[in-house]
């Protein structure tokens, strides 16, 4: 069964339009301008139950819009959406039983009550009984550490700690998707490990699909099979990341030490038959860029025949990388062409 | 039954914070107290110069101010929600609220609950009895199912009043100058609104109801007069249940087209 399917999402909002100046604003007063802005693009994919997908774009992109849209906070200027089997905007007050929210950058949990009293309101409020609430509550509390954190007010608890108060307020009612908006943030990298693998675990244990947005990619690595890349409101990939690696990056490097001095034409003369470039570093080093299409084994092969090395590094272009080359280059435009699926 | 649990366990937790600050809740009481006793000097200061104020008596208008602090109370512990627009439109706490099960209206208001408003209205009730005597009304048992009714109507006037003025912050983007302009108004209703010019009290008594509030229902108590508002009084049930519809409707089709903040 499908845990997510959207088919031809669209959000419109419409944007006052300010004009400069002071007599611009005394304008504005008595005729006011809009213009359609849209955030969403006729958007479709589908979630599987029980995978966790990375939902990755940059700032503006569209990602907290179509989140707001998936978890029934906004209602879609068109489109169809089903979450869970339900209309997430229709049946609100149902729908929201069955699924999960954080949002990174604001508390679900009340400022001034100690954690516990947010988490007991948060069991009437989803009218779990009392047994299953003390269950799953020791639980989440055993794993995500917070045992001595409970009875201390929300403001006083560090970023981190709260953030995993509001993983546990999200998962009370056991829900069976989980929505998280940038839910690593702010943090250090001991607590997004450790949510990293809560979440991995959840996931693996009770098949709690997952989706997340993220500007973190190692949240991505380390969590999800699978991204949908959204650029100015269009998807411009989905599929697996290892797939998004092949596909974007365009190939690696190696990097030699050679034993003595060896020049870049003596290189470029042993390597003729390859598809490859040459940068030197120093009289000793230099770098070989090889595309895909070269295997590494013959460019090396190549290399070791004719001079004496001392060390080989290779280096893997990284997601980071990749991704940082896809926004850039303003995709959604070239992505039409190659990434058409 | 199940909102009724949720209700308590928000007073728990709004004792459990607000208590903590025992100065702070006796200062927001005498406030409070301060404000609906200068509204009172005000009437006993213009009955000093008059000796009725369209035919009511000065007993008769203390009465009705007495009879309005109730529904007020009530409805300033219930509807504190003035600070709506910017709290949850603005900032975007609705996000918050709108992914939990329960209505929410009911969840906004629970959040803002403010208790001792409810000290006003227990003050209205003994000015409402001190004047009760003083004009020596007639007295049944089914006065106190009647004082109930009522209360319980006006409140839902406010109520619905309320609602959707909140609701229009769905709609507008800065509707931040209707709120006062509306509390101004509200306070004509306590005074008998014969006073007032044709067109202002076909205002309070139609458009914006706050007559049914105030004079209107508490007449039903007092003596006939030419002009009787007491034949509306048993109107004002009808009011409160259609002017709360209307601001929950307004209020649901509001919701619809919340846009979030930011990103």
């Amino acid at each position: 069964m499908l845990a997510i399917d959207v088919k031809d999402l669209r959000k419109q909002f419409k944007v006052q339009k300010n004009r400069e100046g002071l007599s611009g604003a005394l304008k504005d007063l008595f005729k006011r301008e809009y213009r359609e802005l849209t955030a969403v693009k006729d958007i479709s994919f589908q979630i599987p139950q029980g995978e966790i997908c990375g939902y990755i774009g940059e700032n503006g992109a569209g990602k907290s819009t179509t989140i707001k849209m998936l978890t029934g906070i906004l209602v879609p200027t068109s489109g169809d959406i089903r979450v869970n089997g339900y209309i997430p905007y229709k049946d609100r007050e149902k729908f929201v039983n069955g699924i999960g929210v954080v949002f990174g950058q604001r508390s679900q949990l009340w400022w001034d009550i100690g954690v516990i009293e947010s988490f007991q309101l948060l069991r009437k409020v989803y009218r779990v009984s009392e047994p299953d609430f003390r269950k799953r509550l020791n639980e989440l509390v055993e794993r995500l550490h917070l045992g001595d954190l409970l009875n201390r007010p929300v403001r006083k608890l560090s970023l981190g700690q709260r953030m995993r108060c509001e993983l546990v307020a999200s998962l009370l009612h056991n829900p069976s998707i989980l929505f998280l908006d940038e839910p690593t943030i702010g943090l250090d990298i001991v607590v997004k490990t450790e949510i990293r693998d809560f979440l991995m675990q959840m996931n693996k244990e009770q098949g709690t699909t997952i989706l997340l947005t993220t500007h973190d990619l190692q949240d991505i690595e380390a969590l999800c099979s699978r991204v949908i890349m959204l650029d100015d409101g269009r998807i411009i990939y989905d599929g697996g990341l290892d797939e998004l690696k092949n596909r974007w990056s365009k190939g690696r490097e190696i990097q030699f030490q050679f034993a003595s001095h060896t020049t870049l034409d003596r290189l470029r003369q042993l390597t003729a038959t390859l598809d490859v470039s040459w940068t030197a570093e120093s009289d000793v080093t230099a770098r070989m860029w090889l595309p895909h299409a070269v295997n590494v084994s013959d460019a090396l092969a190549c290399v070791v025949g004719g001079t004496e090395i001392r060390d080989i590094k290779i280096f893997e272009t990284n997601t980071d990388d990749i991704v940082r080359s896809i926004y850039s280059s303003g995709s959604a435009s070239t992505s039409k062409e190659t990434v058409v699926s | 039954m199940r909102y009724a649990s949720l209700f308590w366990e928000y007073i728990k937790n709004y004792a459990k914070t607000r208590l903590t600050y025992r100065s702070d809740f006796w200062i927001e009481v005498l406030s409070d107290l301060l404000y609906q006793g200068m509204n009172l000097i005000f009437i006993l200061i213009v009955f000093q110069h008059t000796p009725s104020l369209g035919g009511w008596s000065e007993a008769e208008v203390v009465f009705v101010y007495g009879f309005f602090m109730i529904p007020y109370g009530v409805f300033s512990t219930f509807f504190s929600i003035w600070n709506f627009s910017e709290r949850y439109i603005v900032k975007g706490e609705m996000d918050r609220v709108l992914t939990r099960p329960a209505h929410s209206l009911y969840q906004v208001l629970l959040e803002n609950v403010d208790p001792p408003s409810l000290i006003g209205s227990l003050v209205g009730a003994i000015i409402m009895a001190i004047s009760w005597a003083q004009l020596g009304l007639p007295f049944h048992l089914l006065d106190i199912a009647m004082v109930l009714l009522l209360v319980i109507s006006a409140v839902l006037i406010y109520a619905g009043l309320y609602t959707a003025l909140s609701a229009i912050s769905f709609y507008s983007d800065a509707p931040t100058g209707i709120v006062p302009l509306m509390y101004n108004i509200q306070n004509y209703g306590r005074y008998p609104v014969n006073i007032y010019n044709k067109m202002i009290r076909f205002m309070l008594t139609w458009l914006l109801p706050f007559a049914f509030v105030g004079v209107i229902p508490a007449s039903y108590f007092l003596a006939k007069k030419t002009d009787d508002l007491s034949q509306l009084a048993l109107i004002t049930p009808v009011m409160g249940v259609v002017v709360f519809t209307l601001g929950l409707l307004l209020w649901n089709h509001g919701v619809k087209r919340y846009r979030g903040a930011g990103s």
